[in-house]
């Protein structure tokens, strides 16, 4: 019963890299490794007891747990990095709003008559 | 000598009410072209820049000192600037030393000048802060391969060429160290020019904590591992 739902789960996975093929490459081909290793052990347990004695780390338990820190920590920085996308859009975004919506100072109040202020701001076309 | 008429100063404010109006006020008397970003200030900063004498440009949502400069300097190259000097909204820098990066440019030809207090004057400057911005120079050094004596200071003039050229892309306090290093990068000459910074009490509570500088140095490595 548990081997059906963590196979069903990650082939969701699967599924999903496939779909994400276009965006990123890199996390696609990712996923997909993870998925179909996962898709592995979950089928042949002994495995990674085998590949824990072979890394020195003990247990196969272990190992994944290690494995599972590593990717999470990918997984965290690959977000941090969305983000940052994403505020780079909302920058630009902002920029041109305020762009768009100047005020004018009024003359006076502490500024030199003598020099004017700037032309009256005009919208810009994109 | 540059036609003042056509050099754009550009004032990034967030919540600098209390100062504002007399910082633009000042700079008016000298220059035609004064341009505050409004960074989503909380107080009546666009209020009392207009009452200054300046345009005024608000952004919608606090994005940082870096992003509200890159929205002034957009504005001015849409305005046909032929030199574009950043002004820090608190007061501590001098209109005359305006003058000073001007002339200092014209003398040099260089694209990108960089007040120094070090090379200047910096009146009450913290023994701490002065550390601070000693090893912040280093690092700018280390990294760029500029050699500068003081890499974050708010006064700096880009020429119209080094204005197109360079685009802030990080929004907070980072944008000084990525200033020089898209300039080194793009070939963009770099000169220093001898200013005086005055630290005043207002000056020194709104300015940076010096504990944003490792917000600074997190704010660059996940810059460049971005890339």
């Amino acid at each position: 019963m548990i081997k059906t739902m963590l196979i069903s789960g990650l082939l969701l996975c699967l599924a999903y890299a496939f779909l994400q093929r276009r965006k990123s490459r890199t996390v696609s081909v990712g996923i997909s490794l993870i998925s179909i290793a996962g898709i592995w052990f979950v089928l042949m347990p002994q495995h990674t007891t085998a590949l824990a004695d072979a890394l020195g780390v003990g247990r196969g338990a272990d190992l994944v747990a290690y494995f599972w820190i590593v990717i999470s920590v990918f997984v965290m920085m690959n977000l941090q990095f969305k983000i940052l996308g994403l505020q780079r859009d909302i920058t630009e975004v902002s920029r041109e709003l305020a762009l768009r919506t100047p005020v004018r100072g009024e003359p006076g109040n502490g500024a030199d008559p003598g020099h004017p202020q700037a032309d009256p701001p005009a919208l810009e076309p994109n | 000598m540059k036609n003042l008429d056509t050099v754009w100063i550009v004032i990034a404010a967030y919540n600098e009410a209390e100062v504002i109006r007399d910082v633009v006020a000042g700079v008016r008397k000298r220059f035609r072209c004064v341009v505050v970003v409004d960074d989503c200030s909380r107080d009546q900063t666009a209020r009392g820049a207009l009452e200054g004498g300046a345009v005024v440009l608000r952004h919608p949502m606090n994005l940082g000192q870096g992003a509200a400069l890159q929205t002034g300097i957009n504005w001015a190259l849409q305005r046909g600037a032929s030199a574009i000097v950043t002004f820090d909204a608190d007061g501590q820098h001098r209109v005359e030393d305006v003058d000073v990066l001007i002339d200092l440019q014209a003398q040099s030809g260089a694209d990108l000048v960089i007040g120094s207090r070090f090379l200047g004057h910096a009146t009450d400057l913290p023994a701490l802060r002065r550390l601070v911005l000693k090893l912040a120079a280093r690092f700018t050094t280390y990294t760029t391969g500029v050699r500068l004596t003081d890499a974050h200071n708010g006064l700096r003039l880009f020429t119209r060429r080094a204005a197109e050229q360079i685009h802030i892309r990080q929004n907070r306090m980072a944008h000084a160290s990525e200033i020089i290093s898209q300039a080194a990068s793009r070939g963009i000459s770099i000169v220093e020019a001898p200013v005086t910074i005055v630290y005043t009490e207002y000056s020194l509570r709104k300015g940076q904590k010096l504990s944003n500088a490792f917000n600074i140095l997190a704010e660059l490595l996940v810059d460049r591992l971005s890339r």
